[in-house]
């Protein structure tokens, strides 16, 4: 019990921990505002989805008070709405508002991992153990996240043709991956 | 795409297909029952997540043209990547063991299920119990994990019980991958909790048939019921020597005969009210069962009549423990509507093996049907020692006006009219609140034979 709440808080704290990273300091172009509100959104419903996780339902909601029936509702709602994925895809935003600063991105894309890694592990109640096959991987990814943050700091990542460059590898990669992704999850769908 | 397998193989919604194994020992034996069924993976939100994670950052990366973001997508598709070469098994074989197929309420109750053939994935089972089924064991937990598991329940209402659903969630070792699968549990009869009854109320005139009632004639038993003289033939070891020697002639103890008697519970099906589980029904099937045992405990033959709108089901006087179960059965298979060889018959079309004369039939009733209790009216007419258990433990609801008011009280006064003709008619009408024992209010009744009137059938 003492473990999956401290788990439930990890993800909590790290996902607030990614939305003021990625926001400070804020800026006030491209819908900063908006993004920093549903990355805020994002986090707290996930944590509360996490929280109330074991709020049993029941089945038959007919004979029951309007306030309970409000109550189901809205766990429901928040059983269903993909909290996390909204949370990612505003905090990415938030950074990409911000000038360039590779190392920061590069922490930042550590924490987003742990911050999926630790929802996962406490929305499926598992010890950090089952982790430990995909620690090398991790490692690699880690290494991978590094040298991102380092080429982002090369001269030529900026206007020019080494830019024109790293958008063709990019794009390589992004189909190599979607290549590598998709069969597998067509097959499941 | 979830399957869901029932209890005798795949319903008709499960998606894949099921193969059933042998099961030695059938439900309840040492061999779960095992199935063999398909599974189709998908994704888990994990798993998606990532996906969001790796995708938006690569679209940044190249839209941007900031190289950082390719790393931020790096651990995210790496992850994605490695993991599609995880074993995921395309069929398990999953068993399910109830601990027993018949149970009393409250009773406690296992259920073992197992599943093989899932290589290194992990198990995680969930267990969302059916009406009237509580779990029990530590902490009421509904969830498990590992290749076996073992939930512990119990049912809180009689009836044909339905013990829920589990969900089986298979997760690949880098848990990218769920397969999932529901499965409907057997289902479980159970049976009403007997009230305690330990005194039985004997008629005056017994049956010759042996039994362990004291009867009026004189016999072979062991209550000694009075000293005549000697005559020959007698025992030797029957002579009352103290008395012998007071009176000068030889004096012998008699015993009185013991005989048995036939009992019919007569159960009342027609109305059912108050609060599920101390309603009129459930009460009237707990008294019935706690009489079915004492009276058969005390080697009466015992039957059971229940009573539906007119319509009765029977079951033919038995002795022995096993006719307490059959008598259960009897009155469950009533209510579930089950229509049998001996469903639906008119109660004055009762064969007189179902309710054979002089026997003395004993009736739980809420006396709410004005049919029923015509028919318990006629019924002594023809002559039938009878006594009515009352389970009527509710009022019709009320609203604070006048009318509602005055509507209960006739209501009251017609309840208490019905019972006191039934009363005038010799029929004796006692009342039970279904919490204590029955033999409080039978006490009367039970500490002196109940005068047997002639059948006249």
């Amino acid at each position: 019990m003492t473990r999956s709440i401290a788990i439930r808080a990890a993800a909590g704290l790290l996902g607030a921990g990614c939305v003021v990273w990625s926001a400070a300091p804020l800026v006030h172009k491209g819908l900063a505002n908006l993004a920093l509100v549903l990355a805020i959104c994002g986090v707290a419903g996930g944590t509360l989805r996490l929280l109330l996780a074991g709020v049993p339902v029941p089945e038959d909601s007919f004979l029951l008070s309007t306030p309970l029936q409000a109550w189901l509702r809205f766990l429901e709602t928040l059983r269903r709405v993909p909290w996390e994925e909204g949370a990612v895809l505003a905090i990415v935003w938030l950074e990409v508002l911000h000038s360039s600063r590779p190392w920061h991105t590069a922490v930042l894309g550590a924490a987003l991992v742990a911050y999926l890694l630790a929802t996962h592990l406490a929305e499926s109640d598992a010890s950090p153990g089952v982790l430990r096959p995909q620690v090398r991987v991790l490692a690699v990814g880690a290494a991978l996240l590094a040298l991102g943050a380092g080429a982002g700091m090369l001269p030529a990542a900026g206007p020019g043709a080494g830019s024109a460059l790293l958008r063709l590898v990019a794009a390589g990669a992004l189909i190599a991956a979607a290549a590598l992704v998709l069969p597998y999850v067509a097959s499941r769908e | 795409m979830s399957h869901v397998l029932g209890p005798n193989g795949p319903a008709p919604d499960a998606v894949g297909t099921a193969e059933r194994s042998p099961a030695p020992g059938g439900s309840g034996g040492s061999s779960p029952r095992a199935s063999t069924v398909s599974l189709q993976w998908r994704s888990s939100r994990h798993a998606r997540r990532l996906l969001t994670l790796g995708l938006a950052a690569l679209f940044v990366a190249t839209v941007a043209r900031r190289p950082e973001f390719a790393g931020l997508a790096a651990p995210a598709l790496l992850l994605l990547a490695a993991g599609r070469s995880q074993p995921r098994p395309p069929r398990i074989s999953l068993g399910t063991r109830p601990s027993t197929r018949r149970a009393f309420e409250g009773e406690l109750v296992a259920i073992d299920l197992v599943i093989a053939g899932q290589g290194g994935c992990s198990v995680r089972w969930t267990l969302h119990p059916g009406r009237e089924i509580e779990i029990a064991g530590p902490a009421g937990a509904t969830t498990a994990d590992g290749p076996q598991a073992r939930f512990t329940f119990s049912p809180q209402r009689w009836g044909r019980r339905e013990i829920g659903t589990v969900d089986v969630v298979l997760r690949d070792r880098w848990r990218l991958a769920e397969g999932h699968l529901t499965v409907n549990l057997p289902t479980l009869d159970c049976y009403p909790a007997p009230a305690q009854q330990r005194t039985q109320v004997v008629l005056s005139r017994l049956r010759n048939r042996l039994g362990e009632h004291a009867a009026r004639t004189s016999g072979e038993g062991i209550e000694f019921a009075g000293v005549r003289e000697y005559v020959p033939g007698d025992r030797q070891r029957s002579i009352n020597w103290p008395a012998s020697t007071r009176r000068g002639r030889l004096q012998v103890n008699t015993f009185a005969a013991e005989r048995s008697q036939d009992v019919v519970l007569l159960v009342d099906g027609t109305s059912d009210v108050g609060e599920p589980g101390s309603s009129a029904i459930d009460l009237a099937l707990r008294g019935a069962a706690a009489a079915a045992g004492a009276y058969l405990d005390a080697r009466d033959r015992v039957g059971v009549i229940s009573y539906h709108w007119g319509a009765v089901g029977w079951l033919v006087p038995g002795l022995g423990r096993r006719q307490v179960y059959r008598i259960i059965d009897s009155m469950l298979a009533s209510e579930r509507g089950a229509a049998g060889p001996a469903q639906g018959t008119s109660m004055r079309r009762l064969p007189r093996a179902a309710l054979p004369p002089g026997a003395l039939v004993v009736v739980f009733s809420p006396l709410l049907d004005q049919r029923f209790v015509e028919t318990l009216r006629d019924m002594r007419e023809r002559g039938f020692t009878m006594l009515v258990v009352d389970v009527l433990n509710a009022d019709p609801p009320v609203r604070p006006r006048s009318t509602d008011r005055m509507a209960r009280r006739i209501w009251r006064m017609e309840q208490e009219a019905i019972r006191f003709s039934l009363r005038e008619l010799g029929v004796p009408v006692v009342h039970w609140d279904g919490v204590q024992s029955l033999d409080l209010p039978l006490a009367r009744y039970t500490r002196r034979p109940l005068v047997a009137s002639g059948s006249r059938r």
